[in-house]
This record gives C-alpha cells, sequence and structure tokens, in this order.
C-alpha cells in the first residue's frame, strides 16, 4: 500500500474481496434498495396514470373496432365490425384534406411560438428589473385567460361590424378596412386562430426558455464574452447547448398541442361556421366522432391522430428519450 | 447525513405512493352515493335560473310536500355541453330523473331508445289535447309519446317606431310586398354605411327556411323509409330566391356571419338597424336609447294578411330511462300545468297549448309555424351546417340558387339516411 | 521631492486615469442607452401582448351601452364596478373560488412532488424500461382528451366518485388533472434535470455525498427555475380547464370557476358580456397573485458562484 494514499473504506474492502468477485459486487440490503430506488421513484406517478387512464386507453382501442353509437352507448354494448371505423375514416377525403391543413397549420403555428416565445426571453434578460416584472406579469396575465374568454375578446377586436382592429388599420391609412370581414375565407379563418393561438402559446415558451436561461452560468457567459464573442456566437456556443432539451421539449409539446388543438378554431370560427372546408384534427375528431355520437368513428380517428403527432414529433421525442444524461 | 437524507427521500417516496393508494380506496370503497332519502334529479337549462326561479321553488316545495321523502335537486345546464353531460351519464349509469331538451334534439335520443315511454301518462299533463304542433311532433316517435312539450318561442319583427314614422312608412306591413316597399324607403331616408332596413344575417337559416315553407316548400320530406332532399324543388327555390331579393333590399349584415354573431340587437342598439327578425326577446336587450320607440309585429307572408311561419323552436322534458317514473311524472306535470304555463308567459315565453295563447305578438306569431324533418340525424345536418353553407354560397353569389339548392338537398339526404 | 520627470510621469499618470474615466463613463453611457433602448422594446412588446387583456378590463368597467358601441372607445368616459358586483353577487361564485383553490393547491402540490422525483429517476438513474417509461408519458400527452371523457366518466362512475358529496367530486377532478398534468411536468422536469451542467453535479460529488443525498440537495435549488416554470403551467392549466371539470361536476355548488363561468354565455338568451368580462378578470387574479410571488425565483444569475473552486 503506497503510503501517501489514505485507505478509506471501499479501498480495504476491494483489497479483501477476491479479484473475480469484484466484477459482480454482492447483493447486499444496501445495494438491492439502491436498484430499486428509480423504481419506487416512479411507482406513485404510475399508480396514479394507471388507476385512471387505464381503463379509459383500453377502451378507447376497443370502440376503435366497434360501431358504437349512442343506442350501443345506452345498451352499453357495441358491435363489433372490425376495420370498417378505420376504411371509412382513411378512404374519406375530407379527412385527408383536414391532415393535410392541419400539418401545414402545425408547422406555422410551432414555428411562430418558438421563434416570437424565445426572441421575447432573450429580451428579458437584457431589460431592467421593472420592465422585466411588467412583462412577465403581462405574460403571466395572457396565459392565465380562460380560452373562452380570449375567443371572445379576439373576436369583438376582429369583427367586421366595430372590430378594433379594422377600426386602428383604417385610422392608420394602411387601406380602407372598414367593416373588413377576417372571416370571409378560410385562410383569413385560419390566420385568426393561428394569431389567438400563436399568442397564447407565447407566455409558456417565454417563461420556460427565460428559467432555463436562468440555468446558463454567468461564469460561461462571460468568459464568452471576453473572447469576444458577439451575442450571435454566445447564443449559439453557450446558451443553445444548455438550453438544447428545453427546446427539444418545447417543439415537442407544441407540436402535440398544435395539431389537436380544438377550442380556439371551435370557438373562433364558431360552431355554426365550422365545416369541412376548414376543419382542423381537433375540430374534425369531435364533430364526425363525438358531436354525431359516433363513438366508434372517434376513436378510430383519434388513434389516427395519435399515430399522426407521433409521427410528426418522433425527431424530436426520440432525441430527448436518448439525451445522454450526465451520469 | 447522506444515508438520512436517502432515507428521507425514501419515505416520502413510499408516503406519495400510501397517499395516491388511499385516495383511490377512500374512492373506491364505501356505500354508493350517499342519500337515504329519494333524491329526484331534474336538469333545466339555465334559462330557467336567469328567468323564472321562482317558479321552480315553488314546483319544487310542492312536490317535496306531496311526496314526503323526497327532495329534488335540480342542476342547471348549458345549452353548449349539456348533451355531452347527459352523454356521459347515460354511459355511467346515473341520468338525471327529467331532462329539459330542445326540441330540435329530441328525435335522436328517442331513436337510441334513451327516453321512457309516457304515452300512457298523456292524460296526467295539462291541457295535452291542444299542445302545440310543433313541439308535440318534437315529442312523439314511432307513434309512442316521449316527452313533454314545455315552453317555445317564436319569430317576430322587432322595429324602430321612430324610423319607419320618418321614413313615411304609415301602416305596418301585411305581406312581404309591403314589407319589401318599406325597407326601400328606409334605406332611401338613411344612407349611411352598414345601416340595415331589416337585419338578417346572411346564414341565418331560421329567417330563410321561413321563406322557404311559407312557398310551400320543405327542407326533407320521407318516402317509403328513405329520406329525399326537397330544397331543389320549384316551391323551396322559389322561397331561396324571395329570401335573397330580401336580403339584397334589407340586409346590410355579412353574407357569411351567423345569427348570433352578433346578435341583431347589437347593431339596433347602435343605431344601425330599423328592424330585425329574430326572438322576441330581443326587446330586453336594444339599448337605453331606443327602449321607448321599440315595438314589435308579426313578420308577414308573401301572401296579404297571412303570417309567415315561424320556426317553432321550444323545450320538452323528457325522463331518461332508469329513472323513477312515477315521481318524474309528478314533477313535470305540476311544472307543465296550466298555472305554471300562465307564470311562463308572463316571463314573455310562448305556453305549449294553443288554448292557453294569448294575444302577444309573439303568441300570434306562434300560431303558423314551420319545424325541421323529424329524423333522428338532424342534429347532424345542423352541426354540419349544410344550410349555412348553402345560404353563403347563394348571397355571396359563388354558386346559383339552383345548384347551391341542390347540393345542400344531396348532403341533407345523404346525412339522414345514415344507419 | 518632486522631480521634473515624476511630476511629468504624475502628470501622464493623471491624464491617463482622466481617459481610462472618460472612457469608463462612455461604455458607461452606452450600456444605459443600450439598456434603455432595449427597454423601450419591451414595453413594445409589453403592449402588443397584453391588448386583449387590457380590451377585457376596460369592458368590465363599462357600462352596457356603451359595451358594443359601433366606434370602439378605448376607455368609458363613465366607468362603472357595477360588473364586477353583479359577477360576484351571482350565485355559487364564492363556492367556485374555494373549489377552484381547494382542486388546484393539491393538483400542483402532488403533482410537482411525485412528477419531481420521477424526474429524478429518469434523468439520473440507468434502469431497465426507463426509455419505456419516458416514451408512455409523452405517448400520453398525444391522446386527445375528447376520446377519453366519456370512458374516464365511466371509470370515475366504477369509482363512486361522480356523486354531488364534494370530497368525492373534488378528489374526482384531481386525480383527472394529475394524471393529464403528471407526464408534462415529469417530461419538462426531466429536461430541465439534463440541463443542469456536469460540473456543477460533480462538484458535489467530490464531498463524498451519496448519489441521491447529493441529487436532491445540489439539483434542488439548481432546477428551483424549472420547477416554478412547471408549477405555473400546471397551476394555470389546472385553473382554466373546462372539459373535465364541466362533466364531472354535477352539483353547481362544486362547480370550478371555470364552470361557473360558461354560465354567463350558455344560455339562449343575451349574454352579459360586462358581466363575463369581470367575472373573468376576477378569476385571473389569483393565477397572477401566484405567479408574483414565485416569479423570483426565475432570477437570471441563480447559479452564479455556484461553481467556484
Amino acid at each position: 500500500m503506497p503510503s501517501s494514499q489514505v485507505p478509506d473504506g471501499t479501498e480495504v474492502a476491494a483489497e479483501a474481496t477476491p479479484s473475480w468477485s469484484r466484477r459482480r459486487p454482492p447483493l447486499t440490503r444496501g445495494r438491492a434498495l439502491q436498484g430499486a430506488l428509480p423504481y419506487l421513484l416512479i411507482l406513485p406517478v404510475l399508480v396514479v396514470i394507471g388507476a385512471v387512464l387505464g381503463y379509459p386507453l383500453y377502451k378507447l382501442f376497443t370502440l376503435s373496432f366497434q360501431r358504437y353509437g349512442l343506442f350501443e352507448l345506452i345498451r352499453r354494448q357495441g358491435e363489433w365490425i372490425g376495420l370498417d371505423n378505420f376504411s371509412s375514416v382513411l378512404h374519406d377525403r375530407v379527412f385527408w384534406h383536414t391532415l393535410e391543413r392541419t400539418i401545414v397549420f402545425t408547422i406555422v403555428n410551432v414555428g411562430l411560438t418558438m421563434v416570437l416565445g424565445t426572441l421575447i426571453a432573450l429580451l428579458l434578460v437584457r431589460v431592467s428589473n421593472w420592465v422585466r416584472v411588467l412583462l412577465t406579469s403581462g405574460l403571466v396575465l395572457v396565459w392565465s385567460m380562460p380560452v373562452v374568454v380570449a375567443v371572445q375578446i379576439w373576436f369583438w377586436m376582429t369583427n367586421f361590424q366595430n372590430g378594433i382592429l379594422n377600426h386602428v388599420l383604417t385610422q392608420l391609412h394602411v387601406g380602407d378596412y372598414f367593416q373588413h370581414d377576417w372571416y370571409g375565407t378560410t385562410f383569413s379563418k385560419l390566420a385568426m386562430v393561428t394569431l389567438l393561438i400563436v399568442w397564447g402559446a407565447i407566455p409558456f415558451v417565454t417563461i420556460t426558455v427565460y428559467a432555463g436561461l436562468a440555468q446558463v452560468p454567468r461564469e460561461l457567459v462571460d468568459a464568452a464574452e471576453i473572447d469576444g464573442a458577439g451575442p450571435l456566437r454566445v447564443f449559439r456556443d453557450v446558451t443553445f447547448p444548455i438550453l438544447k432539451p428545453i427546446f427539444l421539449i418545447l417543439t415537442s409539446l407544441s407540436i402535440i398541442w398544435d395539431f389537436g388543438v380544438f377550442a380556439q378554431p371551435y370557438l373562433l370560427i364558431s360552431p355554426s361556421n365550422v365545416d369541412a372546408s376548414n376543419y382542423l384534427m381537433g375540430v374534425y375528431v369531435y364533430i364526425e366522432g363525438y358531436a354525431q355520437t359516433n363513438f366508434g368513428r372517434g376513436a378510430a380517428i383519434s388513434l389516427l391522430m395519435l399515430v399522426m403527432v407521433a409521427a410528426m414529433s418522433v425527431f424530436y421525442v426520440r432525441r430527448m428519450v436518448r439525451m445522454k444524461d450526465v451520469q | 447525513m447522506p444515508w438520512e437524507m436517502r432515507m428521507r427521500v425514501r419515505h416520502f417516496a413510499a408516503a406519495a405512493l400510501v397517499a395516491a393508494l388511499a385516495v383511490a380506496a377512500v374512492g373506491a370503497s364505501g356505500a354508493s352515493g350517499g342519500s337515504t332519502a329519494n333524491t329526484l334529479t331534474v336538469w333545466l337549462q339555465n334559462d330557467a335560473q336567469n328567468g323564472w326561479p321562482d317558479l321552480v321553488a315553488s314546483v319544487n316545495s310542492q312536490f317535496e310536500k306531496s311526496h314526503p321523502g323526497w327532495n329534488v335537486d335540480v342542476q342547471y345546464q348549458t345549452w353548449p355541453t349539456h348533451l355531452q353531460k347527459f352523454d356521459a351519464t347515460l354511459a355511467g349509469g346515473n341520468a338525471a330523473d327529467v331532462i329539459e331538451m330542445g326540441n330540435s334534439e329530441m328525435t335522436k335520443y328517442m331513436a337510441a331508445g334513451a327516453f321512457q315511454d309516457l304515452t300512457a301518462n298523456k292524460s296526467d299533463f295539462d291541457n295535452s289535447g291542444n299542445w302545440l304542433a310543433g313541439l308535440a311532433a318534437s315529442a312523439r316517435y314511432a307513434g309512442k309519446l316521449y316527452g313533454v312539450p314545455y315552453i317555445a318561442g317564436s319569430r317576430v319583427v322587432t322595429y324602430r317606431t321612430d324610423l319607419f314614422k320618418s321614413a313615411g312608412i304609415s301602416k305596418l306591413p301585411t305581406s312581404l310586398a309591403e314589407y319589401t316597399a318599406a325597407a326601400k324607403k328606409l334605406a332611401a331616408k338613411d344612407k349611411s354605411a352598414g345601416f340595415s332596413p331589416v337585419y338578417i344575417a346572411g346564414t341565418d337559416w331560421y329567417v330563410a327556411m321561413a321563406f322557404v315553407y311559407d312557398y310551400g316548400g320543405k327542407i326533407a320530406i320521407t318516402r317509403k323509409g328513405k329520406w329525399i332532399g326537397t330544397l331543389d324543388k320549384p316551391a323551396a327555390l322559389a322561397g331561396l330566391a324571395a329570401f335573397k331579393r330580401f336580403f339584397d333590399v334589407g340586409s346590410r349584415a355579412s353574407k357569411t356571419t351567423i345569427e348570433t354573431r352578433p346578435w341583431p340587437y347589437e347593431p339596433y342598439a347602435q343605431g344601425k338597424v330599423a328592424s330585425m327578425i329574430g326572438s322576441s326577446w330581443f326587446s330586453c336587450c336594444v339599448g337605453d336609447k331606443y327602449k321607448s320607440v321599440t315595438k314589435q309585429f308579426v313578420m308577414p307572408s308573401h301572401t296579404k294578411g297571412q303570417p309567415m311561419p315561424g320556426f317553432a323552436g321550444g323545450s320538452d322534458l323528457a325522463v331518461p330511462i332508469g329513472a323513477d317514473k312515477a315521481a318524474a311524472v309528478d314533477w313535470i306535470a305540476a311544472f307543465t300545468s296550466t298555472e305554471s304555463e300562465k307564470v311562463l308567459q308572463a316571463k314573455g315565453n310562448v305556453p305549449n297549448a294553443t288554448n292557453l295563447l294569448g294575444n302577444s305578438v309573439n303568441e300570434r306569431a306562434a300560431r303558423k309555424t314551420w319545424f325541421v324533418p323529424t329524423a333522428k340525424n338532424w342534429v347532424n345536418v345542423e352541426n354540419g351546417n349544410i344550410l349555412r353553407t348553402m345560404l353563403a354560397r347563394i348571397l355571396t353569389g359563388k354558386m346559383t340558387i339552383k345548384d347551391a339548392a341542390a347540393t345542400a338537398s344531396d348532403n341533407i339526404a345523404f346525412t339522414l339516411n345514415q344507419p | 521631492m518632486t522631480t521634473a520627470t515624476e511630476t511629468t510621469s504624475a502628470a501622464a499618470t493623471a491624464a491617463g486615469q482622466k481617459g481610462r474615466r472618460a472612457a469608463l463613463v462612455r461604455r458607461e453611457r452606452r450600456r444605459r442607452i443600450r439598456r434603455a433602448a432595449w427597454n423601450l422594446v419591451g414595453l413594445a412588446v409589453f403592449g402588443v401582448m397584453v391588448f386583449p387583456v387590457f380590451w377585457m378590463v376596460s369592458t368590465a368597467l363599462k357600462p352596457d351601452s356603451e359595451i358594443n358601441s359601433f366606434t370602439p372607445t378605448w376607455f368609458s368616459p363613465s366607468p362603472t364596478l357595477d360588473h364586477f358586483r353583479d359577477a360576484i353577487n351571482r350565485p355559487y361564485f364564492w363556492d367556485a373560488v374555494k373549489n377552484s383553490l381547494i382542486i388546484v393547491g393539491v393538483t400542483v402540490v402532488l403533482s410537482i412532488v411525485l412528477a419531481f422525483l420521477a424526474a429524478v429517476a429518469l434523468a439520473k438513474y440507468r434502469f431497465t424500461g426507463r426509455s419505456l417509461f419516458v416514451v408512455a408519458m409523452i405517448g400520453i400527452l398525444m391522446l386527445p382528451q375528447v376520446g377519453l371523457v366519456i370512458p374516464l366518466y365511466v371509470v370515475l362512475a366504477k369509482y363512486h366518485l361522480t356523486s354531488d358529496d364534494p370530497k368525492r367530486a373534488l378528489t374526482a377532478v384531481i386525480i383527472t388533472y394529475m394524471t393529464f398534468l403528471l407526464p408534462f411536468a415529469v417530461w419538462t422536469l426531466r429536461g430541465f434535470l439534463l440541463g443542469i451542467p456536469k460540473e456543477l453535479e460533480e462538484a458535489a460529488m467530490v464531498d463524498g455525498s451519496s448519489r441521491l443525498g447529493a441529487f436532491v440537495r445540489i439539483l434542488l435549488p439548481l432546477v428551483a427555475p424549472g420547477l416554478v416554470a412547471t408549477s405555473v403551467f400546471v397551476v394555470i392549466t389546472a385553473w382554466n380547464e373546462y372539459i373535465f371539470a364541466n362533466v364531472l361536476l354535477t352539483n353547481q355548488s362544486n362547480h370550478t370557476l371555470t364552470v361557473w363561468l360558461s354560465y354567463f354565455t350558455g344560455t339562449s338568451r343575451n349574454t352579459d358580456w360586462g358581466g363575463l368580462m369581470a367575472a373573468s378578470t376576477l378569476t385571473a387574479i389569483p393565477v397572477v397573485i401566484f405567479f408574483l410571488v414565485l416569479q423570483r425565483r426565475i432570477a437570471f444569475g441563480l447559479t452564479a458562484g455556484a461553481v467556484k473552486g
């Protein structure tokens, strides 16, 4: 034993056990508990989710293979029809048009939300304290508005009769927007919905990214700046790598939410005006499945949506799952 | 130190797990429900909560007095979500004992067997021999009675007496032609942008279909058990053409907007509307400025002296399966008794029987009505906005009346004939 | 004792000092101008984002006759508090406040605790089934909730939680919310944990602390901003959730504020817009207070000084 080394417990133990058994450490009680620890940590989550979602998920899956309307609901007995629901949905032109429209819609929404949200988060770093508190409080106010109210306000602001948007645009002489109908064309309708959704989604992205920025050690930023890096280089080399997991999460969550969004398009375009020409997937599954009490078909569409969303976000999800952690 | 920390965290995790299990256990164990007395659960729309809560309270206490050991639990619902909640309770097996349904919502649920048969109890309800045609039709399916008509509303014209006077309209119009001429006079008097002599929302199918039925057309008929769309027949086309003519003369509303966005009384209160076609309760919200110069008249038909048929909107009360039928029938009988209907009438509703009809504009308009096809899939036609799309196309000129009606007819037939 | 050279060198140093101070003052002023410019941008962003909220509050203060005027007005010349009074006096307002506070309070506490534990397991330990669990979490987030409403109601009815008894009804809503919020919280907290720079953790390992002890003691303060952001999300989502609360809570005295709010617009008659806006403003206030109390924990530079030798 070299004299410079102070023997501690582990080293002595290592010396005492023969070399061959060192390869597989003995299963002491401590080690067993250590091994069981992660399972213990995730167990409560699994129990809660399993107790509540177990049956509904099973039901969702089985319903998609049955004819299950109001008649069957009352009798609690569906009729097995195999893949008929799926094939009827997949042969429906409306389904494919809606899917196409929703994919484009999702890309636009997610893009705008992430870019604008991150820019505002970076802005938050650079302003004075009082502006920062003001702006974050404002964002939380925006975030905490119930959707129903936000839709109503948005509609008031953009309605053709006396909306303030038309009023302001006309006053600023951008053009004659007197009683311009912002809900005339499908593109216009969806543009309004996009604005509403992006506006509502920015606070979450901004606050989460800002929280992430708080984890970036000041020293690294200062070190990079002393080396002469401009703000863009600092962002790319120091900030972004640390924020990467957060960006991945936010993007994947945004994709999931924007793909299946229901309340905003349904309420803003209004239940009386949504139809096949402006369906988004969330609205489509609600109307075709549940408003028309065709639960079997609704379940089939839900499962298809699940597959689509998974496909759209697999890139980000895979990165997140495989993310090398510190150990 | 670290070991204690580890222990603490482990204990914490275990405690959280136990807590979660406890919650589940508390929920799963124990007796079902909790009330030892009998409870009659009633689902009414919150129109009742806002409009006539006293009537509900008095009917409840009357019921509880005559049924000792019972208490009435009224749960108010909202129109947009009450059907979804109803579906959930049907699936869960704990539906209410009495439920208020919109009359156009009834057929689907009757066809699915959601309600109990009340045919044998018909005589228990006051004035059941004289129920309004539109409401009574909505409560019948396959020859049996599944609901009790409760209240109705109809469509009237609410107008500005001062604007009519200053435009030189001395007599109220008694025909569509006279009304059109009046609208032209009103337009000549006030040329400001956005002013509507007769405000009608572009896709207000309640008004548009009234024109169709006025000219003898129909939305759909059944022949040999199959539904056929009839909007592309000559009579219906004539009605749609008349509607388009009338709209072009009278309304500056958006051609694609619905009749609740905005509510017609909103531009009316802004001074931008001389008359509007809609429910009689619109007069509540015309604003302080115009309250004193607002009156109503019956919408005239294209045939002089006749009223245009008004949409027979209203509600029925039904008894879901699994409920205590005897108790439910007693409560409904009390709530739709002659005295109760008189109270509802005083609040501006149309009572449920012809012998109770008074002479208000609302009730005169309710004497001639039209109703949607009593098909179990009619709700899907409404949800699919087939009629609204057709009207938007006709008014914006995107399609000819004939083509738009033909497309809508096909869609309606297709939807109604779904299994 | 001052020689000529010393004088000139002193003068030179003095001049040099003055030059340096001038440069410092210039840099200070440039920094201040830059900050003022950013502040201006920040205020502009604030104005645009908050405008609809301002519109809501301004409408709540307008008397009925002005709410839908033909030319929109920014402020009412005669503001009124009537709508707020009416909203508070509506039946079940205070019940709804109580129910919302209970549901959201319990949901956020339980969800954050359980999710943090699970996130630590996922981020810092290797065990079989780890990837499966992570994928399951995100899979649940991908489910269209509308399809689950009725089966969920049926399952909770089986557990006897869909009665009018407030304890059971609120429990039903709490565990439903937890079910849908836990995956999100786990997923997000895992991300925050993964983002913590290696150096900070290794610094903790050096002094011989055990793994879990080190994790909890070191990670907790580091991930505090993430915990705050996640809990704000949980609070807001639970506070504003409508679909499940509406289906699960039948008795009006059990309703949350969001369901209570829907009764303003759910009639077949005219809507009390002023009342709805006032009620919505009241509904938003508790959440904002919650955030203001916590927002200091997301201070930038929290980790400054954590890695010091």
